[in-house]
């Protein structure tokens, strides 16, 4: 076992989950919502790649991005406008039966069996050999994890919509009686996590090429476990937690005996309910913290 | 509150459960499964109401105590030879006992009652998402378990050969059992203090309430009804398999109790019973049924569609559910109560003014400060 | 005669089945401070919110130099020229200082003028600019309350709604406030003030109503202030 090796497959899982747990964060920053239909996008994107395999892959590429931002922004305003002002936990529920009931409408159709997908395939070869074998893929969902968090943190520290959306998400209301543009800041919000939905689906599927309609769900799940374990009601805590369970779902499958290995997700499960038990109010919160938490 | 007009509510309940099973008894065979699942459906949507309903906490655990049933009241019933022969690498306490089916639903619902007693030990403290995702962990942390480990399970293999013992009646007892220690409970002393700590968690602590061990004991005792309804699962069936347990089965018994009504034994009574019946004529649709004049062939996979629309339709418009989350009552049975009743503190009754009950954690904001939730 | 700045008529405000304003009628004239002042709970928050539109009106007209204000959402309301300084300030606690009053910015209602408003609002409020990199959190709360004041005045208002600006301070750092909102009124701003404490509002704006129960109770002069009898009526009378 190779420790460099292990270390940056760890670093691509975490990337990758870190693109849907910021998705989850800012809607969940300025809704207060917890959009578990978020993988049906990343699924969306996913069928829509398996339906254009004869396009160019640039245009297929642009109409997955098309997809998934569209899905979002529909998503937001047909089934979440009402959920306003509900609690968390409802919210959880509710947008449970959203995902829920997409995932119908894929079974319905496209059929429970797979359809292949895969325009970055070619991603999927080795890049460097010796002693870290290092695939395309690997470098490049590195990569995009950096630039887009950070292209994310650029809009939100230096744009004018930025600056409105993390007033939006601190105090909502009051943000309102300024005079912010609520619901271009939400739609904005789901903009982006289209943008990540898209990201990952293009990602995800060079490892797993076939689609189904599960396809997004299990990433979202796990993404959101993390997300909430980082600390969901900030930012980047919230993405340091989907980074973190990216990283130690990785690692652990790495260094756990074969033997122990098909229990990795009880283990990974495990280790969440510890942290939510020793900081339930989010592992990494309290770093930079001015004010009370909210729980 | 008047011990009439909430008994109400467990009368209806149980003349439900009966009609259902009358209804039942007289159809086909095939038919007749629809009902008893139905009525099991019940059991595991009292069991879910008990905690879920009572605390406001939101659980996504519960269904890991069903398994626990499920399997527990399996394995101990299989014939010995051939659970030695076919499920070989079983812990050899379980390979080498088998007890009747009576006894295995005893089983059931004590081995249900004993993990969510160890699980919920840690896990109680939790509220909101925390809780709702750690819920979620035991959950998954179940499913790996009973998926992987051949020692306690067949793995990801069917446990069959389990005897059928569970017709309409055996259901609608196991429905009525599980109504009545619902209902007992919410009537009780400890019942009545989660509840309080549900509509204000700040207040009840403060008048010396420890929410956390209440919520503890109703978790146990869902843990329970959830394990004795496995047990009429694997009963009915003959046989289960993990994927039965697991994240649909979460999903329905969930939208189940919040349609119905989350606050109320009514509430599951109706949601269960009611989805249940609504998710078994919609797969049947997908086969073609006959509505009225004209046939209805649903294609694959739109029950559940219209399943996930529904609640969520349910959740943005109704949150506190068909039933409002209020107890079943009669008009007139109340007005002769009336001047006793106004009086007390009703746990069960809608909010002040006829405000929708608090459904699921809601932030409970005083209505008379400038904090007006319907803004957001 | 010009058009009042504001005009409430008859306002009712309900929390669900709960009323909270039950017919409130007042009016000001573009170029007051006019006062605002009542027992807790007579209502004088919900009305500023349902001036601003975060709270429904049930019945009743507001109007804004002569147009209804009524149904229309929040956003809309700000960049007419509308502005709140909410209860407890409200900065944003982890933004900058200059942050929070860049916020201010979103609701003009038009771009040009902003360099010089923003020019002047740090020549009356120093604080806003000295501390401008530090996290607004870390302020003071006198010195929140002024950026709270500046934040609002960027948004170039011409009726500045002011709930309670003085809670919390110390009497020294409220007179700074107040002598801030004398300098705002000359450049042409209409001022309403929401205040709890009862005299030393009288005795400062142009004009003050009392709220009681949901209903403008009395007008009151600063020539009232020194009057027990009538506050105490103005208070405690039916």
């Amino acid at each position: 076992m190779n420790v460099g090796q292990t270390i940056i497959n760890g670093l691509a899982l975490g990337a990758l989950y870190a693109l849907v747990a910021v998705g989850l964060a800012l809607v969940f920053g300025v809704l207060r919502l917890i959009n578990f239909a978020q993988g049906e996008l990343i699924t969306a994107g996913a069928y829509t790649l398996s339906l254009t395999t004869n396009w160019p892959v640039i245009a297929q590429i642009l109409l997955c991005f098309v997809v998934c931002i569209g899905l979002s922004v529909a998503i937001e305003r047909i089934a979440f406008r009402p959920l306003r002002g509900a609690a968390p936990a409802t919210t959880l529920v509710a947008t449970f039966a959203v995902a829920f009931a997409l995932e119908a409408v894929w079974l319905i159709a496209f059929g429970a069996n797979g359809r292949p997908a895969g325009p970055l395939s070619t991603l999927n070869t080795i890049a460097i050999r010796g002693s870290l074998n290092l695939r395309w893929i690997t470098i490049v969902e590195i990569a995009a994890g950096l630039v887009l968090l950070g292209g994310t943190a650029l809009i939100l520290n230096r744009t004018s919509i930025g600056l409105q959306m993390r007033a939006a998400a601190t105090d909502f209301r009051t943000a309102r009686l300024l005079g912010v543009r609520t619901n271009l800041v939400i739609s904005f919000a789901f903009v982006i996590a289209g943008v990540m939905a898209a990201v990952v689906a293009l990602l995800y599927t060079v490892q797993t090429p076939l689609v189904t309609q599960t396809f997004g769900l299990d990433i979202t799940i796990i993404a959101l476990v993390g997300a909430v374990v980082g600390g969901l009601d900030r930012l980047w805590t919230a993405t340091a937690g989907g980074f973190a369970i990216g990283f130690a779902t990785s690692v652990l499958g790495d260094v756990l005996p074969a033997s122990q290995e098909k229990f990795l997700t009880a283990f990974v499960f495990l280790l969440v309910i510890l942290l939510l038990l020793l900081r339930p109010g989010g592992l990494f919160t309290g770093f930079g913290r001015t004010t009370v938490e909210r729980v | 509150m008047s011990r009439l007009r909430s008994v109400q509510t467990l009368l209806a309940s149980i003349g439900l459960l009966l009609v259902v099973a009358l209804i039942g008894s007289g159809t086909t065979a095939a038919t007749q499964q629809n009902f008893i699942t139905a009525l099991i459906s019940a059991i595991i949507v009292y069991g879910l109401y008990v905690f879920v309903g009572n605390s406001g906490v939101i659980s996504f655990g519960q269904i890991s105590f069903v398994a626990i049933g499920a399997f527990s009241a399996g394995l101990f019933t299989i014939p010995a030879q051939p659970k030695h022969f076919v499920l070989v690498g079983l812990w050899s306490f379980i390979a080498d006992h088998t007890v009747s089916n009576f006894a295995s639903y005893l089983i059931a619902a004590g081995l249900g009652a004993l993990f969510a007693l160890i699980v919920g030990l840690p896990l109680m403290r939790l509220s909101g998402i925390a809780a709702g995702i750690a819920t979620f962990a035991v959950l998954e942390i179940t499913y790996n378990l009973f998926l992987q480990w051949t020692k306690i399970g067949p793995g990801p293999t069917t446990l069959s050969l389990v005897p059928i013992s569970v017709g309409v009646w055996e259901a609608l007892l196991g429905a009525v059992a599980a109504a009545i220690v619902a209902f007992l409970y919410q009537s009780s002393r400890r019942g009545r203090l989660l509840r309080a700590s549900r509509e204000d968690p700040a207040a009840s602590q403060a008048i010396g309430v420890n929410v956390t061990r209440e919520r503890w004991l109703a978790f146990t005792l869902s843990g329970g009804l959830c394990g004795l309804g496995g047990a009429l699962l694997v009963h009915q069936l003959g046989s289960i398999t993990v994927d039965q347990v697991y994240l649909e089965l979460t999903f329905l018994t969930l939208a189940m109790l919040v349609i119905g009504g989350s606050g109320s034994l009514w509430g599951a009574t109706v949601g269960a019973l009611g989805i249940s019946l609504l998710d078994s004529w919609l797969s049947a649709a997908e086969n073609t049924v006959h509505v009225v004049f004209f046939s209805v062939s649903l294609p694959n996979g739109a029950s559940d569609l219209i399943l996930g629309v529904i609640m969520a339709a349910m959740l943005l418009f109704r949150p506190q559910g068909v039933t409002g989350g209020a107890e079943f009552s009669l008009g007139f049975v109340n007005r002769l109560r009336s001047r006793r009743s106004r009086a007390g503190v009703e746990p069960s009754r809608t909010g002040v003014e006829g405000e929708p009950k608090p459904t699921l954690e809601q932030d409970m904001q005083p209505t008379q400060g400038v904090e007006s939730r319907a803004e957001r | 005669m010009p058009e009042p700045a504001l005009e409430v008529e008859a306002l009712e405000v309900r929390y669900g089945a709960v009323p909270a304003l039950r017919g409130a009628t007042l009016s000001i004239e573009k170029g007051e401070i006019v006062g605002l002042v009542g027992p807790n709970g007579a209502g004088k928050s919900t009305l500023l919110h349902a001036i601003m539109g975060a709270l429904p009106i049930a019945a009743g007209s507001v109007r804004f130099e002569g147009r209804p204000l009524a149904g229309i959402p929040t956003e809309r309301i700000v960049r007419q020229g509308l502005a709140l300084v909410p209860e407890g300030r409200h900065i944003f606690p982890d933004l900058t200082v200059d942050e929070n009053l860049r916020l201010g910015l979103v609701g003009r209602g038009s771009t040009d003028g902003i360099a010089e408003d923003l020019e002047r609002v740090r020549t009356l409020f120093p604080v806003v600019h000295e501390f401008r990199g530090r996290q607004a959190g870390l302020l003071s709360g006198g010195q929140q309350q002024q950026l709270a004041i500046a934040r609002a005045l960027v948004s170039k208002p011409r009726l500045l709604l002011l709930d309670e600006p003085s809670l919390g301070l110390a009497p020294s750092v409220v007179e700074t406030v107040w002598n801030t909102l004398g300098e705002i009124r000359s450049t042409g701003v209409t001022i309403l003030l929401v205040e709890q404490r009862a005299q030393i509002t009288v005795g400062f704006a142009d004009r003050t109503y009392v709220l009681g129960d949901g209903r403008v109770k009395m007008e009151l002069g600063p020539q009232d202030a020194d009057d027990t009898e009538r506050m105490v009526e103005a208070y405690f009378g039916s």
